[in-house]
């Protein structure tokens, strides 16, 4: 064939795949009642999410079919309706549109990486919907159409980077920070830049990198942390924010270049048990992450949840581990409740009406902590854990908070 | 008189000594239980001195103590050491023991105690420890050998004392040499010029940027002309070593990404460059052939678990086939049918991909699967300076490599070889000439989706095994087809490493990003000024 008309089709293709791969799923049978309410969900089950963002589809159903075994919500059973927006971020904001606007849905639970929150943003504000957005994320946004169901960096990035500047956590002195190229990173590490200068750390101390989103090919900069790190100045960090599939790509170039927790810890910012599960820990232990929930959280509520989990995986055939649970698995499941709880005491299924129910709820979280919404915006305040992982794949808890420290959405350090 | 002397001296002495080793006793163990409380304690600092004082337990206590110390450190390394209300106790499997005597401790129930949390810090230390006392400890020359080289790398627990009380008790003599090395190179503030200067000698027989830091660091207040001679030298000799390391790292990056393209884009040489078919379900061959090696793992662990190093090499033809298989399915069901309509193979071909996609993520379930990691594709080895060769980039540059002889060989030697370049050349020709051209496709396309099978197998290693692992490979491989000349498996290696080269010349300079820009805009003006690419085939298409 010739190849002018071999690279047009190339192009029609790819443009193709942005249009065609993603489709809504409905459940036939309960279209039509109207004794049903439905929630929407907006996570990815194909791209370079899909391991990760995939699995939370399950925990919305499992935890709408835990309200509907008690009876459902203002009487009517919770509905779950999942699409998939393949990773691709502006096909968040039509699938969601879609949801809202096609399947009325009563609120929305979707999103991981901010990209695709922000583009989700305009199409909630517009039709004044609701948002349960389930990731720790940069700040920097407060809208009354998101509830904010996990924290900013002020209650999980800082306490985190604190740590590791203690003495205790190794006094890091120097910071290379890698990220995939999109705002959640560049959003931090403009902070933490901020918060470095805050406290009299010089330029010098740090480098910033960036690889586009879905790198696998981390050999060059794995080069350059090393010379980074042999250079004086004292206890180099690494300040992981790439996402996906990226992070196994960059831990096992990283074991393999020799370097161990010890020499150069990463603080894996996005890093969750579920991104080891292909990889041989034993070499990787003692990296750290910070979230509002790790599996080993300690407390009867963390176990209710745990073999709630696996028994919803066994009994449905789930295509994912039923012994691997992640912050945002919680975060969602804590964002189902919420809103139930909301509109319980609301009375009704309006957004307005559950908006301004939500003030001041509270929920007993798997994490063993109460969280509750903070009554002046939609952001909820949630503990503080900093894990280090160790050999089987899961994160041991180095530190965690006493209380739900205030989730901060706007940083002090953000252009400082 | 003298007699009852003789007595109460004899009753004295027999007193003195029974009181000696009444104190003797207890106060070994009253050590051993000082140390276990301390490292129980949760306090940062008691830890950490506790853990400096189980690593100089081989010198001072003997080999028996030093043995009781590393028990201690690798329980608390491997967090089975417990504490809780004036208990420490090692889980074992067998019931726990007391930690101070090793004694079992009957009737402890473990559940109620917990490990003391180690930190990273903490477990830095611990870790140099555990290697010190293994210096002591261990029996074989080998095991001791790579304690050393844990030592030389992990310094925390290490002091001049306890390295030359290793050397004395060592009896290999090039082990000795490497420890008398290195603990030449712990003198480095040493009072004494010449311990000084031998210490630099010492450091600087390792170039690395690490030590040459080190080096620098230890000149900084140095005043003596001599010391500051040596260290000024031994820093230059360490910059030669480290520019060339630099460069062979920078090549070494480039070969094995080019290693990578071109093992995606092998397959794909043969069945767009050779038959001209646009294939956009290649990608998903290559992770049909990571599957397969996958399956064939998870076979030889079940039934002959010896042979689980080779599984890499055992896959090898399982992983070809199997893609070759669903290539050789794909031509006669769907692409035979289509090829003298290109575009809609290529919609065929782009469905087939997301079929395959799905009935994996169906079947298989979405997750990365968990590869096993023989030795060869694991970790990496120090060649020169800075720069470390990675074993499992070398295993795909080797099959690479392996891949493109045996095609070579294949087209040029072979039977089958000579029909597919005949057909390639003139289809109505090789017809003619009695060439049965309907199974010389088949064939072709078949041996293009096994390259691809392979392709996957030796990625394994390297990338996340997925569903969807498949169609990052796509554009990069049509990259490299046509940037190398429709037709070609020279201008496709070479065009391979082309790309890979420049891509890591220009990451450390612009990052990642701007790389993969500056690489695309590179191929769209070089495909505009030599639109056939590198090597164009002669002949009529």
């Amino acid at each position: 064939m010739k190849r002018r008309s071999f690279v047009k089709g190339l192009i029609t293709a790819s443009a193709g795949s942005v249009i065609a791969s993603p489709w809504v799923a409905r459940k036939a049978f309960a279209a039509a009642h109207s004794d049903t309410v439905k929630l929407g969900c907006l996570f990815s089950s194909s791209g370079t999410m899909a391991n990760i963002e995939g699995r939370l589809n399950y925990v919305a159903r499992m935890a709408a079919e835990e309200l509907n075994a008690k009876g459902g919500v203002l009487g009517k059973m919770v509905e779950v309706v999942t699409t998939d927006p393949g990773s691709d971020w502006p096909l968040y904001a039509q699938l969601g549109r879609q949801l809202i606007q096609q399947e009325g849905v009563a609120a929305t639970f979707g999103c991981w990486t901010s990209v695709s929150r922000k583009s989700v943003l305009p199409v909630v504000e517009q039709n004044d919907a609701l948002l349960y957005y389930p990731l720790h994320f940069e700040g920097e946004e407060n809208s009354k159409n998101v509830v904010y169901l996990n924290s900013p960096p002020s209650s999980s990035v800082l306490p985190a980077v604190e740590y590791l500047m203690s003495e205790e956590g190794g006094s890091a002195k120097r910071f290379f920070m890698l990220g995939s190229d999109y705002v959640w990173p560049r959003t931090i590490n403009q902070q933490l830049k901020g918060y470095w200068a805050s406290k009299g750390i010089e330029a010098d101390a740090w480098r910033e990198e960036y690889v586009p989103v879905g790198h696998s090919n981390f050999q060059t900069l794995i080069n350059e942390i090393r010379a980074f790190a042999d250079q004086p100045g004292g206890q180099p960090v690494v300040i992981l924010t790439v996402v996906g599939n990226s992070i196994p790509d960059f831990f096992r170039e990283y074991v393999n270049q020799g370097i161990s927790a010890f020499d150069v810890p990463v603080l894996g910012l996005d890093a969750l048990e579920a991104d080891f599960e292909g990889l041989d820990t034993t070499a990787l232990v003692g990296h750290l992450n910070c979230w509002a929930y790790l599996q080993n959280a300690p407390g009867a509520r963390n176990q209710e949840f745990l073999s709630a989990w696996a028994n919803y995986v066994n009994a449905n055939g789930v295509p994912y581990r039923p012994d691997v649970a992640i912050d945002p698995m919680v975060s969602t499941y804590d964002g189902v409740h919420l809103w139930a709880l909301a509109a319980e005491k609301a009375g009704s299924f309006d957004v307005p009406a559950v908006r301004e129910a939500s003030a001041g709820l509270t929920f007993a979280c798997p994490s063993g902590y109460e969280i509750s919404m903070t009554a002046e915006n939609t952001y909820v305040k949630r503990g503080v854990f900093i894990g280090s992982l160790n050999e089987s794949q899961g994160f041991d808890i180095l530190w965690q908070s006493p209380d739900t420290p205030d989730p901060v959405p706007f940083s002090p350090y953000m252009n400082a | 008189m003298p007699f009852r002397f003789l007595r109460l001296q004899g009753f004295l002495a027999a007193a003195i000594l029974l009181l000696a080793t009444l104190v003797a006793l207890p106060a070994a163990a009253q050590d051993r239980a000082d140390i276990v409380a301390e490292i129980c304690s949760g306090d940062f600092a008691a830890q950490q001195s506790a853990l400096s004082r189980l690593a100089g337990a081989g010198v001072e206590a003997g080999s028996e103590g030093a043995l009781w110390a590393r028990r201690i450190v690798e329980a608390f390394e491997g967090r089975s050491l417990r504490c809780g209300d004036g208990l420490a106790v090692i889980d074992t499997p067998d019931g726990p023991l007391r930690a101070s005597t090793l004694e079992p401790a009957e009737g402890v129930d473990t559940s109620t105690l917990s490990a003391p949390s180690v930190n990273l810090r903490l477990r830095a230390v611990a870790a140099s420890a555990g290697a010190v006392l293994r210096l002591f400890t261990e029996e074989s020359v080998a095991a001791r050998a790579e304690a050393a080289a844990y030592v030389d790398r992990r310094r925390e627990a290490l002091t001049p004392e306890i390295l030359a009380a290793a050397v004395e008790r060592e009896t290999d003599a090039a082990l000795r040499d490497t420890l008398s090395t290195l603990r030449a190179s712990l003198l480095l503030a040493d009072p004494d010029p010449v311990n000084r200067i031998a210490a630099i000698e010492a450091i600087a027989q390792d170039a690395t940027l690490r030590n040459r830091t080190a080096i620098a660091e230890a000149l900084a207040g140095e005043t003596d002309a001599a010391v500051l001679a040596a260290g000024e030298k031994a820093m230059a000799g360490i910059d030669r070593t480290l520019a060339l390391g630099k460069v062979l790292a920078t090549l070494y990056s480039g070969a094995s990404y080019a290693s990578v393209l071109f093992l995606a884009a092998l397959g794909l040489a043969i069945i767009f460059g050779l038959m001209g078919v646009i294939n956009l379900a290649q990608g998903e061959l290559i992770m049909i052939g990571a599957y397969a090696a996958w399956f064939t793992q998870e076979a030889i662990r079940a039934a002959l678990p010896g042979l689980l190093d080779y599984y890499l090499i055992l896959a090898i033809p399982v992983s070809f086939l199997a893609a070759a298989l669903v290539g050789l399915l794909m031509e006669v069901l769907v692409i035979r049918r289509l090829y003298d309509r290109p575009l809609m193979t290529l919609l065929a071909t782009w469905a087939i991909s997301l079929l395959l996609i799905n009935t994996v993520r169906v079947t298989v379930g979405s997750q990365n699967l968990e590869f096993y990691q023989p030795a060869y594709v694991s970790g990496g080895f120090p060649v020169l300076g800075d720069f470390i060769m990675t074993s499992n980039r070398l295993f795909a540059i080797a099959v690479a490599l392996f891949a493109f002889i045996a095609v070579v060989i294949l087209l040029r030697r072979s039977l089958f070889g000579m029909n597919v370049r005949a057909v390639t050349q003139n289809r109505a020709m090789a017809g003619a000439a009695g060439i049965d051209t309907r199974r010389t496709d088949m064939m072709a396309f078949a041996l293009g989706s096994g390259l691809a099978g392979l392709a996957g197998l030796a990625l394994s290693p390297l990338y996340n095994v997925n569903p969807g692992m498949g169609t990052g490979f796509i554009v990069d491989s049509f990259m490299v087809v046509v940037l190398g000349g429709v037709g070609s498996l020279v201008g496709a290696i070479v065009a391979a490493l082309g790309i890979g080269q420049i891509n890591v010349v220009i990451e450390p300079i612009y990052g990642a990003v701007a790389a993969k820009v500056l690489v695309l805009l590179l191929v769209i003006v070089f495909i505009q000024w030599r639109p056939e690419g590198l090597f164009a085939p002669k002949g009529r298409r």
